[in-house]
């Protein structure tokens, strides 16, 4: 019971009433690194710092054997990470991005700034450089990674300036972040994916190529995985004039099946390639996104 | 197919409701939002036939659920076997109950009305609202009405004692019903079927109507009446009918004339003969006499009323001299010997009116100059008639001397109303007893008798006919004095005096038709010849009834059809989600 109470494994709209994404987000990582007994990331290259007292669920892997051979106690080694980690988190902030099935639940962009916040304090707390950028059709805001006192603010408030955008053609913005991304490191990229699969593909695999482990974090509102709604609508998309008029209720299993497929088609196109991906849905608890990323 | 509410068809419009929700539904669907449109795109590009065959299918299950809804709404008649619970299609059925005088038979303790009344009673039953219906009963009346109504009619008829002239009955029936534009006309004839009930002529039946009949019993029931009984000659004639062939020993039956109750005396008679009973010497007046039959299983037909009157003969004064003639003094010496008449002054007969008498018997003079003479006597009298110039040779005719009619009349003279009205009388004591040619010959006017012609063999044949004496007879004692003869007329039996101020100038004797008592059912050929009629038994009257095959509600397999699409309905509405 006492891990419901945990901020980061609230549910992700009544977390957001706390306050602004800071707020948020540093709530969360407290709750997510208290839950957790190792660091969730780990750089090319480590350095030891200190010994301490074995706890349950320490990897067995850490604990150093001379001493419990010389004294017969129970000791962890601890390691500090390089600071040469660089992290790039790419926040897709498309038109579709600004759309919720609920007025209960954030909307996917405003889950998407909150992930990004509290995974941006988490590296940086980790004294790893951690940067942003923020696209639609275009590249929108780019605060260039950095591990400098105030670089979360700094984050933080390049997602706040960063308004809704109004097309989603974000190939061209991948393509553009390539070569943003000089420097091999972390890339994670969060987004609805709402757009070509191959050509986006093709971005992230020319940043595999580049040696940048890349993260692909798939954001879904519930809605948009089972369909409902009015026996009969006429759906339009909020990127473009196109609509369609649909029965929800007798296209609902062809829908989800659809969803089902192509969600099944982004992540063996991503294992594929090397590419970590992960379905999250909207109205997942904070902490267990990040758990995904651990 | 026919319906028994045929309007509700008219709902059959709603069919198009499913498909005008469809086009309407489409026409304005809410708008949303939606991002991953591309998704649903894909659906649907997948699912498009699925989709397209699952509407078509529910539109076609949507429309016949309606169709079969409101076609069970208008209740279809479907052929099926008939029974009691089947229905019909809407019928123009008249029913003929032959409630007449030889339905009081009794059979085996029953009277044959019960049976009738019951397959009446059946056949009513089992009408609807849709059918139109008449019940016809031995008056000859058409009754139209509800099922209720003609029920309840034929709960309270009884044995009428009118005779049904089944012939005339049918042939109206067939009119009314062939009138009604329904898909079936019946005529149902729930009757014994006497042969004596076909009237003249054919019943005429019209294409498209069918007539019933029900059968009667097999064996011609055996019976006895009276069928007549008149006073003539100082004796009572009784006529004895009945089935041929009925009697025991020599078929013969007692017969017994009562006067007041009071057994006068007894004969014998079999069916088709006559039997006299001679009166006793009775008193001037009128006297009610009842011939009565022993009882059997017909009963109303065993006794009838007879009326006589009993007079004094007239006082007659004929005067040869002024136009009695030679032929009026033979028939009145003939029936003074017979104490018809007697000589006197009450009735003169003469070619003018005479003083101090109660009533003139006026004859034409013979000299022509004289009618004028006469005529003022007349007018002197107060006569309101007068004879007028020589009319045409010509026949007698006329209701009140049945006897002489047809007799030729060679010589006459017109009598004619003074006032002009030749035609008719004039008033209250005015009558026209026979005519010639359509004019006046004898005529009553108050205390006159006038002769268009005289009584001699050169104006009339009368004088030299068999029927001259009774003519006279006639003449003196009941047509100079306003006598009516007694009448005999269908009805209940009874008697019904005729009165004129205090005087019983008449009497109606009121019996059944004679014809009533020969119970001899006609042959199945004859009904059918006559009647254009099935001759059924009781089963199978009852089967063929309403349109013969029994017809059932289709409604309720509709509706089970329609509870079978509804559930089909359902399932691909649900399960093809």
């Amino acid at each position: 019971m006492a891990d419901v109470q945990r901020i980061d494994l609230l549910d992700p709209a009544e977390v957001a009433r706390f306050g602004g994404i800071e707020i948020v987000a540093q709530g969360v990582v407290e709750g997510f690194l208290s839950g957790i007994h190792r660091s969730p990331f780990r750089g090319f290259s480590v350095e030891f710092t200190e010994h301490r007292a074995y706890q349950p669920g320490d990897e067995l892997r850490y604990l150093d054997w001379k001493i419990l051979a010389r004294a017969d106690r129970l000791f962890v080694k601890q390691f500090e990470q390089e600071t040469n980690l660089r992290a790039m988190i790419l926040v897709d902030a498309s038109r579709s991005m600004a759309w919720r099935g609920a007025p209960t639940r954030l909307t996917k962009r405003a889950y998407a700034d909150r992930l990004a916040a509290a995974l941006a304090l988490i590296l940086l707390r980790q004294r790893d450089a951690t940067g942003l950028i923020t696209f639609d059709e275009v590249v929108r805001e780019v605060v260039p990674a950095r591990v400098k006192a105030g670089q979360w603010a700094r984050l933080v408030r390049g997602l706040v300036d960063t308004p809704d955008g109004r097309g989603t053609a974000a190939q061209a913005a991948l393509v553009r972040l390539t070569s943003l991304l000089s420097r091999r490191g972390l890339v994670v990229l969060v987004s609805d994916l709402l757009f070509d699969r191959e050509l986006a593909l093709t971005a992230l695999r020319y940043l595999r190529h580049r040696g940048h482990q890349v993260i692909v974090l798939h954001l879904m509102d519930p809605a948009e995985a089972d369909l409902s709604g009015p026996p009969e609508v006429r759906y339009r998309d909020p990127e473009s004039a196109a609509s369609v008029v649909v029965r929800p209720r007798e296209l609902a299993r062809a829908y989800q099946a659809t969803v089902r497929r192509e969600v099944d088609a982004w992540r063996t196109a991503c294992r594929r390639h090397g590419i970590a991906y992960h379905h999250i849905l909207t109205d997942m608890p904070f902490g267990m996104a990040l758990r995904l990323l651990a | 197919m026919t319906f028994l509410h045929p309007l509700a068809l008219v709902g059959l419009a709603a069919a198009a409701i499913p498909a005008f929700l469809h086009l309407l539904e489409r026409r304005v669907p809410p708008e949303a939002e939606f991002p991953p449109l591309r998704y649903l795109s894909e659906a649907e590009r997948q699912s498009a036939r699925r989709l397209k065959l699952r509407h078509l299918l529910l539109l076609i299950l949507r429309t016949a659920l309606i169709v079969l809804i409101v076609l069970a709404a208008a209740r279809p008649l479907v052929p099926a076997q008939a029974s009691g619970g089947s229905l019909h299609e809407p019928t123009a059925v008249a029913v003929i109950l032959d409630n007449s005088v030889s339905s009081g038979l009794v059979v085996d303790g029953r009277p044959a009305l019960e049976r009738l009344k019951a397959m009446a009673r059946g056949s009513l039953a089992r009408a609807t609202a849709s059918d139109r219906l008449w019940l016809v009963l031995a008056d000859g009346v058409a009754r139209a009405g509800t099922p209720e109504a003609l029920l309840a009619t034929v709960d309270s008829a009884g044995v009428s004692a009118r005779r049904l002239d089944l012939t005339a009955a049918v042939r109206e029936a067939t009119r009314l019903v062939e009138g009604e534009p329904l898909p079936a006309r019946e005529v149902l004839v729930v009757s014994d079927l006497q042969r004596t009930a076909f009237g003249p002529g054919r019943a005429a039946v019209l294409r498209g109507v069918r007539v019933l009949a029900l059968a009667p019993p097999s064996r011609a029931p055996a019976n006895r009446g009276v069928g007549v009984a008149r006073v003539s000659d100082d004796a009572a004639v009784v006529g004895i009918v009945g089935t041929p062939g009925t009697g025991g020993e020599g078929g013969v039956a007692p017969v017994t004339l009562r006067i007041h109750g009071r057994e006068i005396g007894h004969a014998l008679a079999a069916p088709g003969s006559t039997a006299s009973i001679t009166l006793p010497r009775l008193g001037p007046g009128w006297w009610v006499g009842e011939a009565v039959l022993d009882a059997d299983e017909l009963r109303a037909d065993d006794r009838r009323f007879l009326v006589w009157r009993v007079a004094a003969p007239a006082g007659v004064a004929a005067l040869p001299s002024t136009g009695g003639g030679p032929f009026v003094a033979a028939a009145l010496a003939v029936l003074e010997e017979a104490q018809r008449v007697r000589r006197g002054t009450e009735v003169a007969i003469g070619d003018r009116p005479e003083a101090g008498t109660l009533v003139s018997v006026v004859v034409p003079p013979a000299e022509p100059a004289l009618i004028g003479q006469a005529n003022r006597a007349l007018a002197a009298r107060g006569g309101r008639w007068r004879f007028a110039s020589a009319g045409t040779p010509g026949p007698i005719a006329g209701a009140a001397v049945p006897a002489i009619a047809g007799l030729q009349v060679t010589r006459r003279y017109r009598i004619e109303a003074a006032t002009g009205d030749a035609g008719r009388g004039t008033g209250n004591d005015t009558t026209v007893l026979a005519t010639v040619n359509g004019e006046p010959w004898l005529v009553r006017d108050g205390r006159v008798l006038l002769l268009g012609s005289r009584l001699d063999t050169a104006w009339t044949v009368l004088p030299a006919a068999p029927a001259f004496v009774p003519f006279v007879d006639a003449l003196v004692n009941r047509l100079a004095r306003g006598e009516a003869p007694v009448s005999e007329v269908e009805g209940a039996p009874r008697v019904e005096f005729r009165t004129r101020g205090a005087d019983t100038i008449g009497a109606i004797v009121f019996g059944l038709d004679p014809r009533e008592s020969d119970l001899t059912p006609a042959s199945p050929a004859l009904v059918h010849e006559v009647l254009g009629a099935d001759v059924l038994d009781d089963a199978a009257f009852a089967a063929a009834r309403f349109a013969g095959a029994g017809r059932r509600d289709g409604s309720g397999l509709l509706l089970v059809l329609a509870l079978l699409i509804a559930l089909g309905e359902l399932g691909v509405a649900t399960r093809t989600r």
